[in-house]
């Protein structure tokens, strides 16, 4: 459904000139197919290029080797409003705030529909949002788990393909949590949704069909989560491990 | 009678199809087009003759003014003093405005001077837009001036709008706040080209207890330019806030100054102001539900300015 071919994306560092032989690849030359209706998680270590990789999927960062394919068509260099139109879209982990913008448009521009009734059953569908936030500006007024279950409804309005999450919990109460994960699952299993979440939540990484741990921009580990979890718990102990190369007393305050 | 630039300029000024339904005071080109008044709004010309006064009965309530300038004869520049005189209790909406249909190279301006005296516990929503159409080459002008004085519990809420086609605006909003009272002033401004527009504001608020917020929103394309000054004076217990942004386009160009002086110990004044361009993080995330570039920054301007 979606294939990643050999991408890599480098850092734009000011320091760097590209050419010098000393560009720091964020994304390290990462192959992966992501299969048709299937709910991916991607988890590893903070600054591991989790994120990056989910906006190179949605081309908000462009890659800069490697190719990206959608149902054998090659997107890598297509704008993003043309990645939105041919069905990937995108759930940011800090959404945008708007002066003026309002959920109900937010989502009729979504749904490409102004039809009251549309509107209100995609409300009634995602489920985790009341009517009343329909008026809501998007504004700086609402609280981070209000603006993230929008964000969430947008994302799901445009009936896509491929949606991708990134951090859909952070800033959400430890109660909409399941529901939310209840929900994508029900979005894959009704709609044939090809689901990436990027996330440290053990919900949505128990949710998973398939778990991909990245570390240093590579792929560290793809599979269930039975064979991830032993890694899991060994990168939960130290991001740096690899500095101090465990060193007794090394003098670790982390 | 109302000719077809008189109805489109009608319609951009006072979202009016025809002559509206009750109070009514339509100027055209320096000259009274018509007038209507009801049982509790009584309109007459000043003893001047360069303008009118509206009172409005005490108590009076969920009536409306209707009263657009239009301006569309070549080379007339057209000064207007109103006085509105609002009854104690009276909750009221002045529809105000002024639209310049430009036919020539001759400039066109209007100057509309109101003043606002609000009663006890009256309410009053003022809604102005100014809006200037037409093909000519003429400078199309703008100078509105309001002087808003609230007694004791009146409320205010006045919405300014100059979206498009005015090639120099200098609006003046002054305004004194009686105790309890309160005064919202939403201010919309688009200019483009090499359209220039200045906005200030001097709010003293005198009461115990009186509230103000004052929001600018400023969109500023091509070669043009927007100044924003606000200055809120505190000389009691008050709560006064200034809110003002500004997205700037192409070459455009702003200067804000937010000012704020306390005069009383508890006074609480605030404010907040920002220039620059539409956010990125706006535009990814429009564009990434389908939206071209240039419909996202549609959607942004017009979501700022509404």
């Amino acid at each position: 459904m979606l294939e990643l071919k050999n991408i890599i994306f480098y850092a734009k560092d000011t320091e760097t000139k590209e050419g010098d032989g000393n560009r720091r690849a964020i994304i390290d030359n990462i192959s992966f197919t992501f299969e048709k209706g299937r709910f991916y998680a991607i988890t590893g270590p903070n600054g591991s290029g989790k994120t990056t990789l989910a906006k190179l999927i949605m081309g908000i960062n462009k890659v800069d080797e490697g190719k990206v394919l959608l149902n054998g068509q090659d997107i890598t260099d297509i704008p993003i409003t043309d990645r939105a139109k041919a069905g990937v879209a995108y759930s940011f982990q800090n959404p945008a705030r708007f002066k003026g913008i309002t959920c109900r448009d937010l989502i009729s521009i979504a749904a490409k529909t102004n039809e009251e009734l549309k509107i209100r059953e995609i409300i009634t569908r995602v489920g985790i949002c009341s009517m009343d936030f329909l008026d809501k500006q998007v504004d700086s007024r609402l609280s981070g788990g209000e603006i993230k279950k929008i964000e969430l409804a947008t994302t799901i309005a445009q009936n896509p393909l491929l949606a991708i999450y990134d951090e859909p919990d952070t800033g959400i109460d430890l109660w909409t949590i399941e529901p939310m994960v209840r929900l994508l699952k029900r979005e894959q299993s009704q709609h044939g949704t090809t689901t990436i979440v990027v996330s440290h939540n053990r919900h949505f990484l128990e949710a998973a069909d398939v778990l991909i741990i990245i570390k240093e921009g590579r792929l560290y580990y793809t599979g269930d989560l039975n064979g991830a979890t032993p890694i899991l718990n060994d990168l939960s102990n130290c991001n740096y491990s690899d500095i101090c190369e465990g060193e007794y007393n090394a003098r670790c305050y982390r | 009678m109302l000719d077809a630039i008189d109805k489109e300029l009608l319609k951009a000024v006072a979202d009016l199809e025809s002559l509206p339904k009750g109070a009514y005071n339509i100027r055209r080109n320096g000259k009274l087009l018509g007038r209507e008044i009801s049982a509790n709004i009584l309109i007459e010309t000043n003893r001047e003759g360069n303008g009118i006064i509206i009172t409005i009965k005490p108590s009076t309530k969920g009536e409306s003014i209707h009263i657009p300038v239009i301006v569309s004869q070549a080379g007339l520049h057209d000064v207007v003093y109103n006085t509105f005189i609002i009854g104690e209790d009276s909750d009221v909406t002045i529809v105000a405005g002024c639209g310049i249909h430009c036919g020539s190279s001759e400039s066109q301006g209007h100057e509309g001077i109101h003043e606002f005296r609000i009663g006890k516990n009256a309410v009053m929503k003022y809604v102005e837009k100014h809006v200037a159409l037409g093909e000519g080459k003429g400078r199309r002008i703008l100078n509105p001036t309001t002087r808003v004085f609230l007694e004791d519990n009146a409320r205010a809420e006045m919405e300014l709008s100059q979206i498009g086609g005015v090639d120099s605006a200098n609006r003046l909003n002054e305004a004194e706040l009686g105790p309890s009272s309160s005064l919202i002033i939403t201010e919309r401004v688009l200019t483009d080209g090499n359209q220039t527009a200045v906005s200030r504001n001097e709010i003293i608020l005198i009461g115990h207890g009186s509230k103000t917020n004052l929001v600018s929103r400023s969109v500023i394309k091509g070669d043009s330019s927007q100044n924003f000054y606000a200055t809120l004076e505190a000389r009691a217990k008050c709560f006064g806030h200034i809110e003002c942004d500004a997205i700037i386009m192409d070459n455009g160009r702003n200067e804000t100054i937010p000012s704020l002086k306390a005069f009383h110990p508890d006074a609480e004044l605030t404010h907040e102001a920002s220039i620059g361009k539409i956010a990125t993080d706006q535009l990814v995330k429009l564009m990434s539900l389908g939206l071209t570039y240039e419909e996202a920054v549609n959607w942004i301007i017009k979501g700022f300015l509404s």
